[in-house]
């Protein structure tokens, strides 16, 4: 049974993806579940919880809210907390409860906007999807809300697109801001980490925008169209120690599984063999090479690695490949395995 | 940003129970998970939420029956060797509205069984708000379960949507852990404890004392090493329920296999122990010694309020004890409780007028209140308990207080006033 996992547990979900790409941007952020989604969100999927505040709240859904759809009680309790905290906008994130009983999240959304005045941006996520859904509807939510005008280009300055602790196991923007300026930028802002609501609102001061996963594709792709920045699919490879790994598999074939940006950018650095990416999560098309593949399943997974000499993965998918005999590089995701790169 | 919400114990104990304030009512609010609570907001989250605690049964597995989202934090557990034990049957957005994938759960059992290399004892299938919203009879799905795959099949119910009910998720589990049991013949000399997923601390008087009582087996489930241990719980000529979230366990017990059930509460003071040590004797129509028990315990804890009288604490409701009625016996032995972070209920209540008569000036917080986000202390600490207040009082000595192994009676007491001791 394909949606059977007997070896690894549930990835990343969707609403952990939108909470991902909203929490250091200043709004209150309300899970609307019973309480067990906002604990998988802040106790797992969310580790700068335990290191930087952000005021994301469970809806506190009882059966006879979900029963009666009681969405008045919902945007009261939104109201005041909007009084209790300060907060810049609103965000209603969807789980598997507004998802069984069909909340209409267009309507709650103008009904939150009227009643707090503040912008709300509401997402339907179910919990049944991968984060990288997620992501890609905050993203794009973010920039029809709050990207309006072009700014002047400020020379120097990169954006990144795509840094949130499920794509790069990290929790703050350090390193990957120090690995760009190595490469000549001055001013570095990674969307959605280190950074607030204000930067993301002048993204379009930004002389180019590097993009780490293809959960932020479509927004970068907007930004190009709609206001000229140019934008480059990347992913700044801080951890030497995999590289140095790599570095001995001369005339492997090696399967690199991460999320696309991430073994893309892995396969570069390793050129001269024969290498593939694949990703438990959506891959784009235009970054796509022949060779590289989905994972769908388990069983899967275990059948395409017969294929290769050396897999690069994240080191929890070994209890999926008991059977797997050639050589295995810990590449840690955090949306897969909630592991984070340390050091 | 608003200040933290807070009532003192006096102002709430002049109120009726019925009319708390809304800041204290988690129904009333949006909930704030803070880092310190994580475990109790979220039924499956951590500690002994109802996927591990499912897994009670020795040489069970589980089957979560959820979207991705609901078993995501699963991994915690796998540091806890519980790796071997899960398997998930994902849903989709169709499942979720149809209720589709009810027809998919033999056929998972019957995978999950075909890839152990040793047949479980029982499959416990786990369901959540979907299920719950779905009106699923999982008994049903369990029964064909079973007879297709010849393995006892339980479900165990993971509905954070109940938490507030009479049968809430942890009180569930906890029945489903015993369900498994088929009537025996009983025997007098035998006993088991109820209430928690983990042994009491094995230095616990209580188990000396059931001995003087003529008890020869004292049995609790975390300690059944295989099934057919487990199974000899029905052999036991009464269950002592240490936890009133067992109650309904015991209850069900006391009708299906016969076994009646006398209930303790866990407390601190020396002095309700001794009561309720008295009562039990009455009940068993025993008279085993606790007084050397209670002797040593009050000793001790004079010797404590010769050390560490007017130091000031905050109490936490993360730890092994209801944080109040921890707090009263503190206050006894010479300690203030400046705050406390904990939920007022009608278990508690009559705790809290106590503690308004004895300091009306102790602070409550609600650690669910969004208030606590903006949480600072402004009052002189000199030591903290439970891991909730020693998240907020970070540089603050604590003891979590918060173990596994389950502290009870007069040794519960001592483990407390000397832990507490260790770091006044």
């Amino acid at each position: 049974m394909k949606k059977l996992l007997k070896h690894m547990s549930p990835l990343a979900p969707d609403d952990s993806g939108v909470s991902g790409v909203l929490y250091e941007l200043g709004g209150i952020i309300v899970i609307i579940d019973a309480g067990g989604c906002a604990g998988n969100v802040c106790g797992f999927d969310e580790p700068r919880w335990f290191e930087k505040k952000s005021a994301i709240f469970s809806a506190g859904l009882r059966d006879m809210d979900a029963i009666l759809g009681r969405d008045e009680r919902l945007v009261r309790k939104l109201c005041k907390v909007c009084r209790q905290v300060d907060a810049k906008f609103t965000a209603l994130i969807g789980t598997p409860v507004p998802a069984v009983i069909a909340t209409d999240f267009k309507a709650l959304k103008k009904k939150c906007e009227k009643e707090t005045g503040l912008k709300c941006l509401a997402f339907d996520t179910t919990g049944t999807q991968y984060y990288d859904r997620g992501e890609e509807k905050a993203y794009n939510l973010l920039l029809e809300e709050f990207v309006t005008k072009k700014y002047p280009t400020q020379k120097g300055k990169l954006g990144i697109l795509g840094t949130t602790p499920l794509n790069m196991s990290v929790t703050n923007a350090e390193k990957i801001c120090s690995h760009y300026k190595e490469e000549g930028f001055t001013d570095v802002v990674c969307f959605g980490m280190d950074s607030s609501l204000e930067d993301i609102e002048k993204i379009t001061s930004c002389e180019k925008i590097k993009v780490t996963a293809p959960s932020a594709l479509g927004a970068a792709r907007k930004l190009k169209k709609e206001f000229g920045t140019e934008f480059e699919y990347d992913f700044p490879f801080t951890d030497g120690n995999i590289l140095e790994k790599a570095a001995e598999l001369a005339d492997k074939k090696v399967l690199i599984i991460h999320q696309q940006a991430a073994a893309n950018k892995l396969r570069t650095l390793i050129s001269g063999r024969q290498t593939d990416c694949a990703s438990w999560f959506s891959m784009d098309e235009e970054y796509t090479s022949s060779g590289d593949f989905t994972i769908s399943s388990e069983q899967m997974l275990r059948e395409k690695a017969r294929e290769y000499d050396v897999i690069i993965a994240d080191e929890l998918m070994k209890r999926i490949l008991r059977n797997f005999k050639g050589e295995f590089i810990d590449f840690p995701h955090f949306a897969f395995s909630g592991r984070l790169i340390r050091g | 940003m608003t200040d933290a919400y807070y009532i003192t114990a006096k102002e709430l104990s002049e109120l009726e129970l019925k009319k708390i304030p809304d800041e204290l009512k988690s129904s009333a609010h949006m909930i704030y998970s803070s880092p310190a609570t994580l475990d109790f907001n979220s039924p499956g989250a951590k500690g002994f939420g109802v996927k591990r605690a499912a897994l009670a049964v020795p040489g069970s597995v589980m089957l979560l029956v959820a979207p991705g989202c609901c078993g995501r934090n699963t991994a915690l557990l796998n540091e806890l060797g519980y790796s071997e034990r899960f398997f998930y049957l994902l849903l989709d957005d169709t499942d979720i509205v149809t209720g589709r994938h009810l027809k998919k759960i033999p056929q998972a059992v019957g995978e999950i069984l075909e890839e152990l290399e040793q047949k479980p004892t029982a499959v416990m299938i786990c369901i959540t708000c979907v299920d719950a919203l779905l009106g699923t009879d999982m008994e049903r799905v369990c029964k064909k379960c079973e007879l297709e795959h010849g393995v006892p099949t339980v479900p165990a119910y993971m509905y954070a949507l109940t938490r507030e009910k009479r049968l809430h998720p942890m009180a569930a589990v906890r029945k489903s852990v015993y369900s498994l049991l088929e009537k025996r013949k009983r025997n007098s000399a035998v006993c088991n404890i109820l209430g928690f997923f983990s042994p009491l601390y094995d230095s616990c008087e209580l188990y000396t004392l059931l001995k003087e009582a003529g008890i020869k087996r004292i049995n609790e489930i975390s300690r059944c090493k295989d099934f057919d241990r487990y199974l000899q719980l029905a052999e036991a000529n009464f269950n002592l329920v240490l936890n009133s979230e067992a109650r309904h366990a015991a209850q069900d017990m006391q009708e299906r296999l016969g076994i009646p059930f006398i209930e303790l509460t866990r407390v601190y003071d020396p002095d309700k122990i001794k009561t309720q040590y008295i009562g039990l004797n009455t009940v068993l129509g025993t008279s085993f010694g606790y007084e050397k028990y209670y002797e040593t315990a009050i000793k001790e804890a004079e010797d404590f309020k010769t050390r560490y009288e007017g130091a000031s604490v905050a109490i936490g409701e993360c730890l092994n004890a209801d944080s109040i009625e921890l707090a009263l016996t503190l206050i006894k032995y010479g300690i203030n409780v400046k705050e406390l972070y904990t939920t007022v209920g009608e278990g508690n209540y009559p705790f809290l007028k106590r503690l308004a008569t004895l300091s009306p000036d102790t602070r409550i917080y609600s650690n669910l209140s969004p208030t606590m986000l903006a949480y600072k202390r402004n009052t002189h600490l000199d030591a903290v308990i439970g891991v909730d207040a020693m998240y907020y009082h970070s540089g603050i000595k604590g003891i979590q207080f918060n173990t596994e192994e389950q502290p009870f009676g007069f040794d519960g007491f001592r483990k407390l006033i000397s832990e507490l001791g260790g770091v006044l």
